[in-house]
């Protein structure tokens, strides 16, 4: 019975995943069952459309940008607050993790109401701003469980053998840190790369990541080339979860 | 060996600190501004005060979209949480790799984005889509169902769409527990539904509260599900911010919605805590 519930449940988790993988292939302009033909005609189709290939290289570049100055800013804070415990570090840990609890719908109407008035709508740094807010909570999690996990005592040392604080973190505590930074990186760029709530109601038609290019798109219709941009996306995705998966990094979401 | 002078370890968090009053509480409170000024064809009057666009709100309209947000919620938050709790129990009695298999299962459909999601629901819900074709198929039903644009698709796929954020946290709670526990009780003649009931359940009601207050604020405030298998004839509160803010352009109501929205789910994490305490201890008190 438990096993029952459970293959149900996996089942409707994955399916429209697995669908949308399997309907790109079809082989005609409109989705016929059963698919018994695979065709890669489709995805000619959406790499040939600019409207995709543009939004995608915004998406990339945005999610970039983000996710770097997230990790660097984050490392920073949980620097600050794991190695010199400061009063009132236990607020700024909530601080930091507040935007959770800040609906992506509310947070995209102040943005919108915001990037307007300081005159950054339909600019790049407008969205970077939004969506390292966003990361923010996930990249300080994973950054403070990597941090206590390097002993001080080897940050001691080095500064004992005569290294400057400077010279301790870029030589001795970034290298230890390594693997949490990199996962942290690839969590805020998968984040980022597939945010579509906050960012549909801080753009114009001017701007548009790849995610709102796909929701513009399907609102007016739906065919086969959104189906085969989709699958691109989702195989982006899972590309970086098993990397993600490999270094450890998911594990890093469920330790409290 | 650390240097402990008061103002060194703001200099490492100041930064992000910066960032975040300027891109979180600025805008925040920038919205809750605007909605205390009256809108004008002109734009935002700022140079008055109001509360009457917290007034509009109450308008019958809202109270509509309101009730039917709730009401998908609710149902979508009940249904995850009969279903997460054997999952979870499941999961949690496997090997260590099976169980970090299928957690990754569970996880990595909510690391892709929602309207690839949504996409898949709408070719498997359509009316010629998978499930009503499987279903005729199997002479289960003799005309297709109408799953797309109705409330039901929107269940359906909010379902396993927020289903992780539940999952998690019982999942970390229940492999936490000492296995004799179960095999303790069951000795001493508690049968497994009591031993569910009387033992597991409380032990684990904290985390699993919390988890579907998450559920519940997320399904609140979906935006990409609703619209694309809801359709505006099922309009729920986040497609009316988007109408009010970005179709109407009229700022001082989209923030007055905001807000309320705010206040809303800070309402319900705070009741949910709360109820998860007393809940506890009240049980704590009988034993």
């Amino acid at each position: 019975m438990i096993l029952v519930v459970n293959i149900l449940m996996l089942i409707v988790v994955l399916a429209p995943v697995v669908i949308v993988m399997w309907m790109s292939f079809t082989p005609t302009a409109t989705f016929v069952l059963p698919l018994t033909d695979f065709s890669l005609r489709w995805y000619r189709e959406a790499l040939s459309y600019p409207g995709f290939v543009d939004a995608f290289w915004l998406s990339f570049e945005l999610a970039i940008l983000a996710a770097v100055l997230t990790v660097t800013l984050s490392f920073l804070a949980a620097y600050g607050l794991v190695r010199y415990r400061p009063a009132g570090g236990g607020a700024l840990k909530a601080f930091f993790t507040a935007p959770l609890l800040v609906s992506a719908v509310v947070f995209g109407i102040a943005m919108l109401q915001f990037v307007n008035r300081i005159g950054l709508y339909n600019q790049l740094s407008g969205l970077v701003l939004a969506h390292i807010v966003l990361v923010v909570p996930f990249a300080m999690r994973s950054l403070e469980v990597t941090l206590r996990a390097v002993p001080e005592e080897l940050e001691w040392a080095a500064m004992i053998l005569g290294r400057n604080r400077m010279g301790m973190l870029l030589r001795v505590t970034l290298p230890l840190c390594a693997r949490g930074l990199v996962t942290a990186f690839l969590f805020c760029f998968l984040l980022s790369f597939s945010e579509v709530t906050t960012t549909i109601f801080m753009t114009g038609p001017g701007l548009q990541t790849l995610p709102v290019r796909i929701y513009n798109y399907m609102s007016d219709r739906i065919d086969p080339t959104v189906a085969a941009v989709s699958a691109l996306v989702v195989l982006v995705s899972l590309a970086l979860v098993a990397v993600l998966n490999l270094l450890g990094g998911l594990r890093r979401l469920t330790t409290q | 060996m650390l240097d402990r002078r008061a103002g060194v370890p703001w200099l490492f968090v100041a930064p992000l600190v910066l960032v975040m009053v300027v891109g979180f509480v600025w805008p925040l409170l920038q919205v809750l501004v605007n909605s205390l000024h009256p809108n004008t064809p002109q734009g935002i009057d700022a140079a008055h005060w109001t509360l009457g666009n917290y007034a509009r709100l109450a308008d019958p309209f809202y109270g509509e979209v309101l009730v039917r947000t709730l009401r998908i919620s609710v149902i979508v938050t009940a249904i995850t949480g009969v279903l997460a709790y054997p999952v979870a129990l499941f999961v949690s009695r496997l090997p260590p790799r099976a169980q970090s298999l299928f957690l990754l299962a569970y996880i990595s459909p909510w690391l892709i984005n929602t309207v690839v999601k949504a996409l898949g629901w709408t070719l498997l819900l359509r009316t010629n889509g998978v499930v009503n074709t499987l279903l005729r198929g199997l002479d289960v039903i003799a005309s297709p169902l109408k799953l797309l644009i109705s409330e039901t698709g929107v269940i359906i796929a909010l379902v396993p769409g927020h289903f992780m954020f539940v999952l998690l946290p019982l999942w970390v709670a229940l492999s936490g527990l000492d296995p004799a526990l179960s095999w303790a009780a069951g000795t001493l003649g508690a049968r497994p539904s009591a031993v569910f009931w009387r033992v597991l359940l409380p032990m684990t009601l904290p985390p699993f509260v919390a988890g579907l207050v998450i559920n519940f604020i997320m399904n609140m405030t979906a935006f990409a599900i609703p619209m694309l298998l809801g359709g505006a004839r099922n309009m729920v509160a986040s497609m009316l911010a988007y109408q009010v803010n970005l179709v109407s352009l009229d700022w001082p109501l989209g923030g007055a919605l905001a807000v309320a929205l705010v206040a809303f789910t800070l309402t319900v994490v705070w009741a949910g805590q709360r109820g998860a305490v007393l809940l506890v201890s009240g049980r704590g008190a009988r034993a």
